[in-house]
């Protein structure tokens, strides 16, 4: 969609692309945001990984829980399960960030403090020829954003009144009185 | 594999266009039949009845037939320098199933480019042939706004009062006060008051993701639900039904269509009149996937005009920052407050021709964060900082038209049936880019006016492609245009194309008020022309 890119990142989608295209992939996959639900595609060690890649992507901050506190891991997960194309993409990219942290740190990816893991995803984040990188961070940032907790702590903390978008609103009028000085000018549309 | 009877009319395409045609038909008691590959949109479906409805937008809802893959979608690839995303919905009510109600009537100097302004083409018929259909289209649509914008033709009032132009509206008006620019309340296809059997809209917001009840004028719920129960019952819309060739009688009329039906077998309607309102990727296709002995490089060809001269618009949208919270969770989409300081050509500018800004209020929490927060540490930071606290400047310019920017079949991408896909190819000519550079100048410029601490644009490539025109387009000469000023092939008679693909050029103004008042011309002349036509 126009909204949903960033500028630097966008490609059109083509469906005659030979590398998996997630944006593409994901289009039939649908899965409910805030429900309970466990792992169906990971093993527990790489789904611990994975929960501590997104809470790195979003972090905990004040009332504002970690991605990984709101089931994103579980989410990605669901949504892989629903795309097997896909699956071959996060297993790898997963194993990877592993590696990253065993060659850099000698030590396991989810035993990393913040920092680290920070480092650890900039660097798989810069070699990333499968775009696994930008399919975890948007499947984590839609699981956070639609998630209802978050929504609610939004709503208190910026003023983003989420419910709008179900209850409706009230706002004043137009008010005619502002066009004062454009009722008064010449017609400006040319004449043919 | 036939229907029986003969029907008068067979229209291709029940959207923008073809929504209004069947209905301007049937209630002259002519008999209607209308094959659309899409179904009707369940209501149950549409996204913001939902909590995740930004991500249901990035799914089945998508823009992007190759993202939302729906049984009637068919591949679109994308190719040039400044490649088109291609935005269409096939369904009833056609891509205005997603769109914004954003609502223009064209002005004089639109249908006059080539005669004013030395480039482009002139439409065969000027905007006194058009305003009584732009009348009966707003009426029917609903549209609300406020008659006497001194940048248009004195007009009648509209049917509906100006919706409320909120917090981002009022920094708008600020900002042309400011500076001296002329600005008025949009003209938005929303039902601010009930209007005609349906609810008021109570500013839900963010409209292209369904409104929930009906109060943006999508043409499900306005033709189509009169068009389905006129007189003689009303028109035969066929749903799940994708046209696979026109077919010609021997004499060179047009008999009918082939069409695949819900079960995938081949069907034909046979038709005295054949009206195309595929849109401006599909009429293409269909016509250049109607090849015979006699059209071998597509029907109603001659000219070799189809598929050629795309239009999408130069667009963008500037966004501005605002210290203090600005409300952006409320308000329709359809653009608030709009100025068109800039529209009509001056010969001061380096470009000719001009745009409009239109504003709205800012995006929800999802479409931010993929747009402009980091992950990691500072991501909760660049939310506050933006969430709630933003306006966005819808901008969009005309573009000429130009044989290059085309429409073909996409052999390598099939839909599901084994037709080819539509393959876009668009670059922006250098008045376009000029354009877009003074658009996207003037929109920041407006935004500082209103007090944005913080301004950011989407640029212009690829191109926003929402907005598709011009592929068989209307003209005196048939050696540089497909159909006639009654919207009539030139080579074949009793073949009609009413919908975005037989617009000459397209003014700066989002098309859908135009292209519907378009096919409503069309229907008054075929119409007309009944006994000729048979
Ligand atoms: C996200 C979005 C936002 C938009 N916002 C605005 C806005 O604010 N204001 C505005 O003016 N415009 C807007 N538009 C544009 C507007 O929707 C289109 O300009 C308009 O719908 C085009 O009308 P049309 O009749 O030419 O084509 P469509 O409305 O697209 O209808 C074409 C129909 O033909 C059917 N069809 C195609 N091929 C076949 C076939 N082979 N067999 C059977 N059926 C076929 C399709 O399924 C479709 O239903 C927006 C569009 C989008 C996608
Ligand atoms: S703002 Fe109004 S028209 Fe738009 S979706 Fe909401 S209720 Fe519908």
């Amino acid at each position: 969609m126009a909204y949903d890119w960033r500028k630097e990142e966008y490609e059109v989608t083509r469906p005659g692309r030979t590398r998996i295209d997630y944006r593409l992939e994901i289009g039939r996959a649908l899965v409910p945001i805030g429900v309970e639900r466990g792992f169906a595609v990971l093993d527990p060690d790489r789904a611990e990984l994975l929960r501590a890649w997104v809470s790195a992507i979003i972090p905990a901050n004040g009332d504002r829980p970690a991605a990984g506190e709101v089931g994103a891991a579980e989410y990605i997960d669901a949504i892989v399960f629903l795309t097997p194309r896909l699956r071959g993409v996060l297993l790898d990219a997963i194993d990877m960030v592993e590696r990253l942290a065993a060659e850099r740190l000698a030590r396991h990816f989810v035993g990393c403090s913040p920092p680290e893991h920070t480092t650890i995803l900039e660097a798989f984040e810069a070699n990333d020829p499968l775009d696994a990188f930008p399919m975890v961070r948007d499947l984590t940032y839609e699981a956070y954003y639609a998630h209802p907790r978050v929504l609610e702590i939004l709503r208190r903390e910026t003023g983003w009144h989420y419910e709008v978008a179900f209850s409706g609103s009230e706002l004043e009028p137009f008010d005619e009185a502002l066009l004062t000085r454009v009722r008064s000018v010449p017609p400006r549309y040319r004449n043919v | 594999m036939a229907d029986d009877a003969e029907r008068d009319v067979l229209i291709i395409g029940a959207g923008a266009a073809g929504g209004a045609m069947a209905w301007s038909l049937a209630r002259r008691k002519v008999d209607v039949v209308c094959l659309e590959q899409g179904d009707w949109v369940d209501p149950a479906l549409r996204p913001k009845n939902h909590l995740d409805w930004e991500v249901r937008a990035r799914r089945y809802w998508s823009p992007s037939p190759n993202i939302r893959q729906w049984p009637s979608d068919y591949p679109v690839a994308s190719e040039g320098e400044d490649p088109v995303s291609v935005f269409i919905y096939n369904a009833v009510g056609g891509s205005t199933i997603g769109y914004a109600g954003n609502f223009w009537r064209f002005t004089p100097s639109d249908f006059r480019v080539r005669s004013l302004d030395g480039a482009g083409v002139d439409w065969p018929i000027g905007y006194d042939d058009l305003a009584p259909f732009y009348t009966i289209n707003e009426r029917e649509m609903g549209v609300a706004g406020l008659a006497g914008d001194p940048w248009s033709p004195p007009r009648e009032p509209l049917p509906l009062p100006p919706a409320p132009i909120g917090p981002h509206g009022k920094l708008m008006v600020d900002g042309c006060e400011k500076l001296g620019w002329d600005w008025w309340p949009t003209e938005q296809a929303i039902t601010t008051i009930p209007y005609d059997g349906r609810p008021a809209c109570d500013l839900k917001g963010y409209c292209p993701f369904g409104c929930p009840q009906g109060a943006l004028a999508t043409v499900d719920v306005t033709y189509w639900r009169k068009a389905l129960r006129s007189a003689r019952n009303g028109v035969d819309l066929r749903t799940n039904a994708r046209v696979r060739e026109i077919t010609l009688h021997p004499d060179g009329r047009a008999k009918g269509a082939l069409y695949y039906d819900t079960d995938g077998h081949v069907r034909e309607v046979r038709a005295k009149v054949v009206v195309l309102a595929a849109g401006g990727l599909g009429t293409p296709r269909l016509l250049l996937h109607s090849t015979s002995q006699r059209h071998p490089d597509g029907l109603a060809n001659s000219s070799g005009q189809v598929g050629k001269n795309l239009m999408v618009h130069v667009q963008t949208f500037v966004i501005g920052r605002f210290d203090d919270p600005v409300q952006d969770w409320r308000g329709t989409w359809g653009g608030a407050v709009s100025s068109r300081q800039f529209y009509e050509t001056d010969p001061a500018n380096d470009y000719l021709r001009g745009f409009v800004m239109s504003i709205n209020p800012g995006w929800s929490p999802l479409n931010l964060a993929l747009q402009v927060a980091p992950w990691g540490a500072d991501h909760h930071q660049a939310m506050d900082n933006y969430l709630n606290h933003e306006a966005v400047l819808f901008c969009c310019g005309e573009d000429l038209p130009e044989e290059r920017n085309r429409v073909e079949l996409d052999w390598d991408n099939l839909d599901r049936f084994g037709m080819p896909g539509a393959k876009t190819w668009y670059a922006f000519d250098s008045n376009s880019k000029k354009l877009g550079k003074a658009m996207i100048g003037h929109g920041t410029e407006l935004m500082g006016a209103a007090g944005a601490s913080g301004i950011r644009d989407f640029g212009l490539s690829p191109a926003l492609g929402w907005h598709l025109m011009g592929t068989a387009r209307m003209g005196t000469d048939p050696a540089k245009s497909v159909i006639d000023a009654d919207n009539r092939s030139h080579d074949v008679p009793n073949l009609f194309i009413a919908d975005s693909s037989s617009l000459p050029t397209g003014g700066g103004v989002n098309p859908t008020s135009t292209i519907q008042a378009v096919a409503l011309r069309c229907a008054e002349r075929i119409w007309e022309m009944r006994s000729e036509l048979g």
